[in-house]
């Protein structure tokens, strides 16, 4: 039997290097990986985590579940391309079984075998497979069909906007589209030649050979098989190199998400798999707020990630990002962008100074004494009936407070972290930490997100229990020690700050605490869809009018609910969404402290 | 000894014919919004590093800007980024770019 | 015999009012207080003379006499605003030849500049409160006994792009030397520190007083905005500035501070944009038809301003606006 043709060669070349690539590829990021990582994938590979990362690729890699989540329509086409792709080179390996038994058959005689089977002058045909294999390439089809018009209009797949890709992707790309149009042109001239092919193949093999006649087609025959195998072969090479090649690495990326590994703040190899993972597909574009209220393009995750893949990452794109979580969140892929976008900051920018921030030895302006020890945060410094409130709360409730930074205290860190000084913020995380100790705290409530995060997330506080005050007001409630008054009639709306809600899981105690008070309104986008108000301290790279445009988007949307008074619980939300608006934004601790019994 | 804010020891005038300004011009031609400061303080007066040692903000900003850029680096290098400055200056000055700005053109990355 | 309508009763809207009457024109004036004055009728001396507004406000009561083509509309807004119509709000709907729109300004509230402190400390006051306390002789502290230091803080809720107001005031750094003059002259032993970002003494004997606050009442003067203010334990306020003359920060210990609060564009501008086809500034103020030949008049025929409605301006200018207002509706009702 024999299953070469020469028009093979374009595909066979094409799939060489397309393995040989990823191969090298995934060999050099795993011999890379750090040792506490590859500890990690030992532990982990003989447990149960291997089962259910194995059901992860099938509904991820295969199905597109979460994609389907997000965005219906969206979710069938990524379907449609991958399952159905797959499905075609499985049904079509059941096939060529079914045709010839077990036998060894080399690749190409899998892929082209419609071809082969003429000419190996097999003439029974399996109609079950014919029906199949249509059925499986209309479905692609489809899923191509969504794939041009959603280049031509993004909006009819429910996208506002969609990706601007590089030359490698669009030559990929490009093969794509062409590799199931022209598959379904040589399959159908085949079946006009020899007969065979179900409603599809055979269907249009019919119309051409009533149409065109068998002579003409027999002249068309070779070069439609010859363009078929070359559009498989340009993809092949460009895959690699483009957008495509996270169609392999989701794989290997669930598996070792599975095994608990993790970016970190600074660059790792395990990075690469995350960066390659990415199949801009653009999902996250729509929910950037510097996209659809700035119009700032070319900065969103997916541009990011591709600059840093092709190490052309520059600064301004790095530091333009309010890293609010949004795209985050919604990524179908669960790629860390946040993280990977703080290591690619710490790699351009972070250099370990051991004399800086010497100056903040032996410092203590604390105030004071108790169990409980309040930081207040620089920013809740500038928004003292925040201060006054915890204040008149901390006195309700009979608790003795140590007041860390009442007159001005040592940065938490996460600034500098956050702009990619991660060794430098690592002398304010000690300085707090110590003298935290020193005092002998046993909780630490925080006004502000942005510290709590830090607080949580890298600070080393054995034996203190860190709480947002949203939270540490409501366990003085539910305890009984601090009783509110229900406001019958005042109404309430509430802003997710960022770090607090995306950031740290803090969606229902605020919320919780507002019920207690008055009438909580609901704004459109809340919980972990809750925008973010534009000042984030991510952010190095928009201007105060940018910010302000932010600002007054979100405070409108807060001001639709029709609530008397805004309520956020963060210093900076608060700072910003005023700017927004002229009805009242109140923190949390201040309706509290408003009613007090 | 009392500081005055200035140093005897070198009595010199910020000689702008001397000056080389190229890199000041770089500075103000990326943040141009840097020449809007009109000097008020707030930025320095809420400094969280200021409190805490000699750090000032407004005025090494405005000696890079003069082209005096001896030293500037390392006082940046001071700032703790919090940004509180940036929430106070009334002209909207994106301070925290500033400092960062500055480190960049000056320092060693 | 011709109507005018003017909006808004204070002192912009009282001197056109009269200058059209004297000129024959029958006037209704609309104005949304129960009393005819403005602001003027908070305020206790005029700058630079130390005139009592009460003796200002006397004069133009006087200038506005009781006659039979004077209508006076107290307690009432206008919603709606044509040449030749305007609605008030209780639906009523007035004709008229022409109106003038003399609405002023709004203040600036002080409580969104919240690490100033307002509405948190006791005594954290405004200049318009302060204004008040000297009205009712009772400048005390909130807890009683008399302020022995004092700070004045300039360009609150101006120059500011954090609480969006880009323009400057004008009049408030000409006011805050006042009202320290007359916080010395009432506490002779308090020290007083006036903060600035700049001071603007634009107008005739301004600088002068600026110069006698200096010299005769040893005001201080120090160049920075204060950033933050924080009680201290013994019911002070602790104030945090730079001293930007010497580049280092100042931390100072008062008994009160006073917030110099600048003007806004009055909040009904945006309803004159939204509702009558006329134009407003970035700053929010409305735009007159050019700066300099027709600074009176606005981008619809018939619809005339004056006063503080297009810009900060200080009494003075305020009045002279409401004569010049007066003269251009006179001739554009001679053309009609």
């Amino acid at each position: 039997m024999t299953f070469f043709a020469n028009f093979c060669i374009p595909f066979i070349v094409g799939a060489l290097i397309m393995f040989a690539v990823i191969v090298i590829k995934y060999l050099s990021w795993l011999r890379n990986l750090p040792k506490k990582d590859w500890i990690l994938i030992i532990k982990n590979i003989f447990t149960w985590r291997t089962i259910t990362a194995v059901w992860e690729v099938v509904s991820e890699s295969l199905l597109h579940r979460r994609i389907f989540k997000v965005n219906p329509k969206l979710g069938y086409m990524h379907m449609s391309l991958a399952f159905g792709w797959f499905l075609l080179i499985a049904v079509g390996w059941a096939e060529t079984v079914a045709y010839l038994g077990f036998r060894w058959v080399p690749l190409q005689g899998h892929v082209f075998f419609k071809y082969f089977v003429p000419l190996n002058g097999i003439t029974a045909h399996k109609p079950l497979f014919d029906f199949v294999m249509d059925l499986l390439l209309l479905f692609v089809l489809s899923g191509v069909a969504m794939a041009w018009l959603k280049r031509a209009r993004s909006r009819a797949l429910g996208m506002k906007k969609t990706t601007n890709h590089i030359l490698f992707d669009r030559i990929a790309l490009s093969a794509l589209w062409f590799i199931f149009p022209l598959r379904l042109i040589a399959e159908s001239i085949t079946c006009a030649i020899y007969g065979g092919g179900s409603f599809l193949t055979g269907g249009i093999g019919i119309l051409l050979s009533k149409s065109i006649g068998v002579e003409a087609l027999n002249f068309v025959y070779e070069p439609a098989w010859w363009l078929y195998s070359t559009a498989l072969g340009v993809f092949f090479v460009a895959m690699p190199f483009s957008r495509y090649m996270h169609i392999f690495t989701e794989v290997p990326l669930i598996f070792l998400r599975h095994y608990k590994l993790r970016p970190e703040a600074k660059e790792k190899s395990y990075d690469n798999f995350e960066v390659e993972a990415c199949s801009r597909c653009g999902i996250c574009i729509d929910p950037c707020q510097l996209q659809s209220q700035l119009g700032i393009n070319e900065v969103q995750s997916v541009y990011f990630l591709r600059d840093r893949r092709y190490n052309m990452l520059q600064q301004k794109i790095a530091n333009n990002c309010l890293m609010c979580g949004r795209c985050e969140q919604i990524c179908p892929v669960g790629i860390n962008l946040n993280t990977l976008r703080l290591n690619s900051r710490s790699t351009m920018r972070n250099i370990p100074n051991e004399s800086r921030y010497n100056y903040l030895r032996g410092t203590d302006r604390s105030q004071g004494e108790g169990k409980v020890g309040y930081f207040a945060g620089c920013m809740t410094l500038l928004t003292p009936k925040t201060l006054s409130s915890m204040q008149r709360i901390f006195e309700a409730a009979h608790e003795s407070v140590w007041w860390a930074d009442k007159d001005g205290g040592v940065c938490c860190g996460r600034p500098l972290k956050l702009s990619g000084e991660v060794d430098s913020a690592q002398k304010m995380i000690d300085y707090n930490c110590a003298l935290f100790e020193k005092h002998q705290i046993k909780t630490l409530v925080t006004s502000c997100p942005i510290c709590l995060k830090v607080f949580r997330e890298e600070y080393n506080l054995e034996g203190i229990e860190v709480l947002h005050h949203s939270e540490y007001i409501l366990r003085l409630m539910k305890q009984g020690r601090l009783k509110v008054r229900y406001m019958r009639g005042s109404t309430f709306t509430y802003h997710d700050p960022c770090e607090l809600g995306r950031g740290s899981g803090i969606y229902d105690q605020p919320r919780a605490v507002i019920e207690a008070v008055g009438e909580l309104l609901e704004p459109k986008h809340n919980r972990k869809n809750a925008l973010c108000c534009g000042s984030s301290v991510a952010n190095t790279a928009i201007n105060d009018g940018q910010q302000l445009t932010i600002a007054s988007a979100v405070a409108s949307e807060l001001e639709a609910t029709g609530a008397e008074t805004i309520v956020t619980a963060c210093p900076l939300c608060k700072k910003a969404i005023t700017r927004g608006t002229q009805q009242q934004v109140a923190d949390l601790s201040e309706i509290v402290a408003q009613s007090l019994k | 000894m009392i500081n005055f804010g200035f140093s005897i020891s070198k009595p010199r005038a910020i000689d702008i014919d001397r000056n080389n300004l190229r890199k000041s011009n770089e500075i103000i031609r990326e943040m141009p919004e840097l020449q809007a400061c009109i000097g008020c303080g707030s930025c320095t007066a809420s400094c969280t590093a200021g409190n805490l040692t000699e750090f000032n903000f407004r005025k090494v900003h405005t000696l890079v800007r003069r082209g005096e850029y001896q030293g500037a680096y390392e006082e940046m290098n001071k700032c703790m980024l919090c940004g509180k400055c940036r929430l106070v200056c009334p002209r909207g000055i994106n301070t925290r770019g500033i400092v960062m700005l500055i480190k960049r053109k000056l320092g060693d990355f | 015999m011709k109507h005018v309508i003017v909006i808004g009763g204070g002192i912009a809207g009282m001197q056109c009012a009269s200058e059209l009457l004297r000129h024959g024109v029958a006037v209704t004036i609309i104005e949304k207080d129960k009393d005819l004055g403005g602001k003027i009728r908070n305020w206790h001396k005029l700058f630079p003379t130390f005139t009592p507004a009460d003796e200002v406000l006397a004069e133009m009561r006087h200038r506005l006499k009781v006659s039979s083509n004077l209508t006076v509309k107290t307690n009432c807004e206008a919603t709606k605003i044509t040449a030749k119509r305007v609605t008030l709000s209780s639906g009523e709907e007035l004709k008229c030849d022409a109106t003038v729109i003399a609405t002023g300004f709004t203040l600036f509230d002080a409580k969104i500049k919240e690490e100033y402190g307002y509405g948190i400390y006791d005594n954290v006051i405004t200049s318009a409160d302060l204004e008040q306390m000297f009205n009712e002789n009772n400048v005390r502290l909130k807890q009683g006994g008399t302020p022995r230091r004092i700070a004045i803080l300039h360009c609150v809720g101006s120059r500011d792009e954090k609480v969006c107001q880009r323009h400057c005031s004008k009049v408030c750094c000409v006011t805050g030397v006042k009202q320290a003059m007359e916080l010395k002259e009432m506490f002779p032993t308090a020290d007083v520190f006036n903060f600035y970002m700049d001071i603007r003494m634009f107008g005739p004997g301004y600088e002068e007083m600026y110069r006698e606050a200096q010299t005769k009442h040893n005001v201080h003067f120090v160049r920075g905005r204060i950033s933050e203010v924080s009680p201290t334990i013994d019911n002070r306020l602790q104030i945090k500035a730079e001293d930007t003359l010497t580049g280092r920060p100042l931390k100072i210990g008062v008994d009160m501070l006073v917030l110099l609060i600048g003007m806004k564009a009055n909040d009904l501008n945006q309803t004159l944009v939204e509702e009558c086809n006329l134009q407003a500034q970035p700053s929010g103020f409305m735009r007159a038809k050019d700066s300099f030949l027709h600074n009176v008049e606005s981008n619809v025929g018939g619809v005339f301003y004056a006063g503080a409605v297009t810009a900060p301006k200080n009494v003075g200018e305020s009045i002279n606006e409401g004569t010049s207002a007066a003269h251009a509706v006179v001739e554009w009702l001679e053309k009609r």
